[in-house]
């Protein structure tokens, strides 16, 4: 490995690895699936790396890696549909997510939890894309309407609208499941 | 006029929604996704010389005839192996192999996964051995291009497998690196 490549991975290292986990659940909470979420995440650093100068110079690399994704799972999905092309569910969020949850010493109260976060799942399958994405960030994930504004490039006052939108149809969805009051 | 129910469902969906797990990344994946992106990258630089000293230096596709038209026509029988074809190519260096997949009629939903040996990667898709669509095809002639890239010297065969209902067909594609 020559020095220059050496120097280059150490610093692209430094800048990118605080914000490992938040982008891999930005990835997760983007792409639903834990393919494309990995998938996503190992095309973000391949893209960064090639920008790694334009990245050292900037403030706060967390933002600029966010949109970077954002616009690489927005980039993938219109590729997918112009081609007719359609990755293969391989099981969504839901399933990997609940089987990744760590149990209690309640089994009662686990399966209780499970059962809504299945009703959850089957709820946020019934989103838009786009109401889905914004829902999970805000209120999952506690971006700000800010962050989000700056991640997706739409206007707050539209941010707020689907985050809006997205709670109602969740309510009315979840409402008549029986899963919240 | 918001209700009470209203904040009660409101506080029940923000709770539901603040429980709502996301897995962690497996063990060792972060310190792979940094190699192969600073590997992939630097690749990719080097790609980019390449392309700009030699102005043309564009992968020459080559077509497959996998030509299958008895394939959703008659149900899958013992067929003797026909010989594989195969490719040449270069490390390092992205190849395009035209797939051709003749079908009788058009059929939706048909899936196709291509299976890749250690050492190759389909481009757009670093470090995957294993990558399915769901995809239609239209009577006659299909085509669907992989550029494939040899990151090591080992070769190997590429398996296609075509799928639809209850009938499949996998296709193979020895490639040998030089």
């Amino acid at each position: 490995m020559s020095s220059k490549h050496h120097s280059d991975r150490m610093t692209f290292e430094r800048l990118v690895r605080p914000h490992f986990d938040r982008l891999y659940r930005l990835a997760w909470r983007l792409a639903g699936q834990k393919s494309q979420a990995e998938d996503l995440f190992q095309e973000l650093l391949i893209k960064a790396y090639g920008k790694l100068d334009e990245l050292a110079r900037i403030d706060e690399p967390g933002p600029w890696l966010a949109r970077v994704m954002y616009n690489l799972f927005i980039d993938e999905r219109r590729r997918f549909a112009r081609q007719r092309l359609h990755t293969v569910e391989e099981g969504n969020l839901p399933g990997e997510g609940i089987a990744g949850l760590s149990g209690s010493q309640d089994p009662a109260r686990d399966n209780e939890r499970r059962e809504r976060i299945e009703a959850l799942d089957s709820a946020l399958a019934q989103l838009s894309d786009e109401h889905r994405t914004v829902v999970l960030l805000h209120d999952t994930e506690g971006y700000k309407l800010s962050e989000i504004q700056e991640l997706i490039g739409v206007p707050v006052g539209t941010v707020k609208s689907r985050l809006h939108r997205a709670r109602a149809h969740l309510r009315e969805i979840l409402t008549k499941s029986g899963t919240i009051p | 006029m918001r209700t009470e129910n209203s904040n009660i469902e409101d506080q029940a969906l923000q709770a539901l929604l603040k429980d709502y797990p996301a897995p962690e990344a497996p063990a060792g994946f972060y310190e792979q996704a940094l190699a192969r992106a600073t590997h992939e990258g630097s690749r990719r630089q080097r790609n980019r010389w390449i392309m700009t000293g030699f102005g043309s230096a564009v992968a020459a596709g080559i077509a497959l005839w996998f030509v299958g038209g008895f394939f959703f026509v008659t149900p899958e029988a013992t067929i003797s192996e026909p010989q594989i074809p195969g490719i040449t190519m270069t490390l390092e260096e992205p190849r395009t192999v035209n797939l051709v997949f003749a079908s009788a009629t058009a059929l939706d939903s048909a899936m196709l996964t291509v299976t890749l040996p250690d050492g190759l990667e389909l481009a757009g898709f670093p470090g995957q051995r294993e990558i399915k669509w769901q995809t239609s095809l239209n009577e006659g002639k299909n085509f669907l291009p992989l550029t494939l890239i040899a990151v090591s010297p080992m070769g190997g065969e590429v398996l296609a497998r075509l799928e639809h209902n209850d009938r499949n067909r996998t296709f193979r594609l020895r490639i040998e690196i030089t």
